[in-house]
């Protein structure tokens, strides 16, 4: 009985095993042959892998130093502006009905990009604005064929779960895999860039992320 | 027993002895799938050599599979090795290339390479033996030229790959500012990997020797040359063992910062971020007057920025607390207490509470930046959550500081909550209390008296 038991729980281990590979492999033949592919959510790692394009894993930085190295990297000008509310006190009242923090704008042919922030904004919440809109460049969210965008929201999604990417117009982008065609999606990576672009400046060398990419084996 | 099972036999007890000793050595102490690869690579070579010895397999194109087999597991380490330093091994190794290979796309696409060149190169080595047979595993024998040429096939994109690995070990070992242990590990896998390429060089030469030099020189070079590859199969499988059995612990456990970037974090923004929006949307109006005199009341009674700072946040996460409006429906005292709860977990890890930190002001550098214990938001909330619901409360009425009352005083004027009293004391009792009140009042008159002038 108990012999049976260890089998069983063995052919179940294995039959998990075989399943995650045979999960893993469908994603990885269907991203290279569909058209628009997809992909799942971005993760630390890939995260890590993206600030080592740009020379910034292991080291401390703010979102000036990732503006100023994404700019470079994509071949653009990013410039970002806190704006006072004395100077323009309808920005924050605005952007505060419309429940949004800061606003991105991008000018492909003058090859520049624009981050407007209220100064008001308390200052973790500035520093992660600016980090998401720079997350919207990096991962050639502006790029996105406007045709192509679908609506929705993922509320929840299981780990691992994969979604459509959308095609893009011909661009730089950091970012290795396509930009989600849902929108709600795009906005979840952004706000995931933001998050591990925090810790990864702050951390700097002390990143478990940035350590494992000096042990590969 | 042959000549050909004798030295099968030596052969597979060196590779059994090298299984156990890597098995013992470096995957009891750290397990990663590399070394799980690498130890069933050792038993199978162990596995072939054994069924030679005891088959006699002898014959020329049975020697040739018996001489592939062997090959086989080295090309499968050298073309997994590669691929990890890619990052090719999503789903196998870790996920993350090597940073060296990174930044430098050809380099990346030469690694990922491996496998199809190896296994291609293999496969032709495999047709040449088999179409032009030759005495493979007979090592001291004679050989034809299409030996050499099967040997070469196999040996010289190995080597090439070998050192190429060696070499990006190497980079990623030099990098500046890198931790000791992480050094010494890229170190041994250098060395390994060199090792590797030594061997395919040497096993050319080998094939070299059996094909062109005379018998009588023969042996004796072809023993100096097996000695050689002895000694550098062994110093490979300790170093690699050494490599994969030093532990590295990094300063911040992977799976709290991952809670943190998905949990604290986003509480966090969330709160602050609805907090201004609900302040900026006019979602909660009648805490503007009471933010002016809160701010006049703590100048008044010479109470630092910084704690103003808190008094301020307080009254603001008690009105957006108390606000039922969608816009704030997310802040919730249950939410408050669970983002402070993780707050006090970050403040619990010295290494991360002193390391996590934002710019206080974008458009000024020379101020410090701010750490969740400096942020006001810590202190505001513990002090938010007390004026809501005071019950569960750990700070003592007596310890609470001035900026507090002012904040307790300011709400409770603005009717936002009711006036703070205590479950087991009267705040009258209390200095602070006393003082707040004062200053509130006289500010409020001094801001009333101003407005009437205006």
């Amino acid at each position: 009985m108990k012999a049976d038991a260890t089998k069983r729980s063995f052919v179940t281990a294995l039959q998990g095993e075989i399943g995650t590979f045979w999960h893993h492999f469908r994603v990885a033949i269907s991203t290279r042959s569909q058209p628009n592919g997809s992909r799942p959510l971005l993760t630390a790692a890939d995260f890590q892998e993206e600030l080592a394009i740009l020379g910034l894993s292991r080291r401390r930085f703010v979102p000036k130093d990732y503006a100023d190295a994404l700019g470079d990297y994509l071949g653009i000008s990013i410039n970002i502006h806190v704006i006072p509310d004395d100077w323009y006190p309808e920005l924050s009242r605005r952007l505060a009905i419309s429940g949004r923090l800061g606003e991105l704008r991008y000018s492909e042919q003058l090859t520049l990009a624009a981050i407007f922030v209220p100064g008001s904004l308390p200052p973790l919440v500035s520093t992660l604005t600016i980090l998401h809109e720079l997350g919207h460049l990096a991962a050639g969210d502006v790029l996105i064929v406007p045709s192509e965008e679908v609506d929705g929201s993922h509320g929840l999604y299981a780990e691992g779960a994969t979604f459509m990417t959308s095609p893009v117009r011909k661009g730089k982008k950091l970012a290795r895999g396509s930009p989600f065609a849902e929108e709600a999606l795009r906005e979840r990576e952004a706000n995931m860039r933001a998050s591990y672009a925090l810790f990864a400046g702050c951390l700097g060398s002390d990143s478990p992320y940035a350590d494992a990419m000096f042990s590969v084996l | 027993m042959s000549a050909v099972q004798h030295q099968a036999l030596v052969l597979g007890a060196i590779s059994l002895v090298a299984f156990v000793f890597f098995t013992y050595f470096a995957l009891s102490s750290r397990r990663t799938r590399f070394g799980v690869f690498a130890a069933c690579n050792l038993l199978f070579v162990a596995m072939v050599f054994g069924a030679v010895a005891t088959f006699d397999l002898s014959g020329e194109r049975t020697e040739i599979v018996v001489a592939i087999m062997t090959e086989l597991p080295i090309v499968l380490i050298v073309a997994w090795v590669c691929l990890a330093l890619a990052g090719g091994l999503p789903y196998l190794s870790g996920t993350l290339p090597v940073e060296p290979a990174v930044r430098r796309a050809r380099l990346r696409t030469l690694l990922r390479s491996a496998p199809f060149v190896l296994l291609f190169f293999l496969g032709v080595a495999s047709v040449i033996g088999f179409v032009f047979p030759s005495p493979a595993i007979r090592v001291y024998a004679p050989a034809p030229i299409e030996f050499f040429v099967m040997k070469g096939l196999i040996m010289v994109p190995e080597g090439l790959y070998s050192g190429l690995a060696a070499l990006v070990f190497v980079m990623a070992g030099r990098s500046s500012g890198l931790k000791r242990r992480l050094y010494f590990k890229n170190l041994a896998f250098s060395l390994g990997m060199a090792f590797i390429a030594l061997i395919a060089i040497e096993s050319t030469i080998f094939a070299g020797v059996r094909v062109w030099v005379a018998d009588q020189n023969r042996l004796a070079i072809l023993k100096m040359l097996n000695t050689c590859e002895t000694c550098l199969a062994i110093s490979c499988i300790i170093v690699f063992a050494l490599g994969l059995s030093l532990r590295y612990t990094p300063a911040v456990a992977g799976p709290l910062l991952q809670r943190l970037q998905t949990g604290w974090l986003h509480a966090q923004e969330q709160f602050e971020s609805l907090e201004w929006q609900a302040v900026n949307a006019g979602a909660a109006q009648r805490l503007r007057d009471a933010s002016d005199t809160v701010a006049m009341a703590c100048r008044l009674r010479d109470v630092s920025e910084s704690d103003m700072e808190k008094a301020l946040a307080t009254i603001r996460l008690v009105a957006v607390m108390k606000d039922p409006s969608s816009e704030t429906q997310h802040i919730t005292l249950e939410a408050a207490r669970k983002l402070y709860e993780l707050q006090e977990e970050i403040l619990g890890d010295d290494v991360l509470a002193s390391k996590i930190s934002w710019a206080a002001g974008l458009r000024s550098r020379a101020r410090e930046p701010q750490t969740v214990k400096s942020a006001p938001l810590h202190d505001a909330l513990r002090a938010a959550l007390d004026l809501i619901d005071d019950h569960g409360s750990d700070v003592p009425v007596e310890s609470r500081p001035l900026w507090y009352w002012i904040a307790a005083v300011s709400a409770a004027d603005a009717k936002i909550i009711d006036p703070p009293v205590h479950a087991s004391v009267h705040p009258d009792e209390y200095d602070g209390y006393r003082a707040a009140v004062d200053a509130y009042y006289a500010a409020r008159t001094s801001i009333q008296t101003s407005e009437d002038d205006d």
